[in-house]
């Protein structure tokens, strides 16, 4: 799962710096506050540890969402992990019962602007 | 399907394209002053908050609740306009179009007609965005418009009332359709990204609880603002995957008191905010043919006409300005350009 995470974050990165340098490896690790060479591991698998807040810089920095790579990362953001923790059973019961909807279905639970009667 | 985020209507069409995206939000702005003068576009001044009527259904009319939709506050005499962006796609180079049908109390605020739930294309029914980056009021005659402008229903003055005689629906009505996914991709295929040289720069008022919520939407002061032909074929887009919406307009004084949260502040008047010389705007797009304007529209009466024969004063503030200080915005050039005021 985290080997995935790093081909990802580099797939994308390489994908924008080919129209634009501000996407190499050593300015996204500058903005994101990591060293390159540390960005380098992470995107070859060789390093696994990235917290969630430089998770969440680099998913802004690179226009993913944050809860994509946090996924990939292996990761649930803290607010989802709040919410979790509340009423475990519950979600966990939730998200098993989702887990093989279509992403159609799965929409429709996303809350929708009701259309009614005019 | 349509989902309410930060204030905007925002649609989806996952059916249709994966990048059908559009987006609608209704900004706060100036009444320009009802005079019989043609004035520039008024700033937007932010957006109005938006609710679900869902989440209020014990404290609002039982009929916004089988519209369904959403509701936003507005003070009376108070003026819109709305913003509508579908995201540039860098992969095509161009934003997804999309046809919006707009209506006020369920009439066509393009021809004044009344509201149906399919596109007509003699005459011209609908907005094209991105063509079309905003509106602001209804199409009275070709190049100009009269401001949207909020007035209770049931006083006579909505667009619905003077039309049909009846104060049913209020309001304003929202339909989007996309275009067809293989017209879309046909019309404007991926383009092949080549890379760039490394040095390129890329810097490219209390709640009164008993006061009636229902408010219509007028014809106010007159805009010069054109509404665009269609540039695309009318087959082109996909009438089979429409998503609509009611938008309900609540008396900004009541606001608080079905959602427990304050209306944004009484705008500035028009007067006070060209007293410092803030911003105007027009609007060019060279390549871009006008509709025709409605002569149903033409017809209605102003708030000022009307208010006259009424022996009524329903605009307290409505001296004329020179609005002397314009912006010129063209088409195509989105990136650098704000309609917005900044004081």
């Amino acid at each position: 799962m985290e080997n995935y995470f790093g081909g990802f974050i580099r797939e994308k990165r390489e994908k924008l710096r080919v129209d634009n340098r501000k996407y190499s490896l050593r300015q996204v690790a500058s903005r994101i506050g990591i060293e390159p060479s540390y960005l380098s591991k992470i995107e070859r698998g060789e390093q696994k540890h990235l917290s969630e807040e430089k998770i969440v810089a680099l998913a802004n920095d690179l226009h993913e969402d944050p809860d994509v790579l946090l996924a990939l990362s292996g990761k649930v953001s803290k607010d989802i992990q709040e919410v979790i923790r509340k009423r475990p059973k519950l979600f966990a019961k939730l998200i098993r019962d989702l887990k093989d909807l279509p992403d159609q279905a799965v929409l429709k639970i996303v809350r929708e602007v009701r259309d009614g009667k005019w | 399907m349509i989902e309410l985020i930060n204030d905007e209507l925002v649609f989806t069409f996952p059916k249709v394209h994966p990048e059908a995206k559009f987006s609608i939000s209704f900004q706060r702005t100036l009444r320009i002053p009802d005079d019989g003068l043609d004035y520039p576009l008024p700033p937007g001044l932010g957006e109005f908050p938006m609710k679900h009527v869902d989440d209020y259904a014990d404290k609002i009319p039982s009929l916004w609740i089988e519209h369904g939709g959403v509701m936003i506050p507005m003070y009376q005499s108070e003026a819109m306009w709305l913003s509508f962006d579908s995201g540039y796609l860098n992969e095509h180079e161009t934003e997804y179009p999309f046809a919006i049908k707009i209506a006020t109390g369920k009439i066509n605020a393009v021809t004044g007609g009344e509201w149906s739930n399919s596109l007509n294309e003699k005459p011209q029914d609908y907005l094209v965005a991105p063509e079309q980056p905003w509106l602001d009021g209804y199409c009275v005659e070709k190049g100009f418009i009269r401001q949207f402008v909020a007035m209770p229903l049931g006083s006579g003055y909505s667009a619905e009332e003077q039309i049909t005689g009846k104060q049913e629906h209020g309001g304003m009505q929202i339909m989007v359709f996309p275009m067809k996914k293989e017209i879309f991709e046909k019309r404007f295929p991926k383009i092949e990204r080549k890379r760039v040289d490394e040095d390129v720069c890329y810097m490219q008022a209390a709640p009164c609880e008993s006061a009636a919520p229902d408010m219509g939407l007028a014809p106010g002061g007159r805009m010069r603002q054109e509404i665009y032909d269609d540039p695309f074929d009318f087959n082109d887009w996909d009438t089979e995957n429409m998503s609509r919406s009611f938008v309900h307009i609540s008396n900004s004084l009541v606001w608080r008191a079905i959602t427990d949260e304050l209306p944004p502040n009484v705008p500035l008047t028009a007067k006070e905010y060209d007293r410092y010389g803030l911003p105007w705007f027009d609007y060019y797009d060279e390549n871009a043919v006008a509709v025709e304007g409605s002569q149903r529209l033409d017809k209605l009466k102003s708030i000022i006409q009307m208010g006259k024969e009424k022996g009524e004063n329903p605009l307290p503030e409505n001296t004329s300005v020179s609005a002397k200080n314009i912006v010129e915005l063209k088409s195509k050039l989105k990136k650098d350009q704000v309609r917005e005021g900044s004081f």
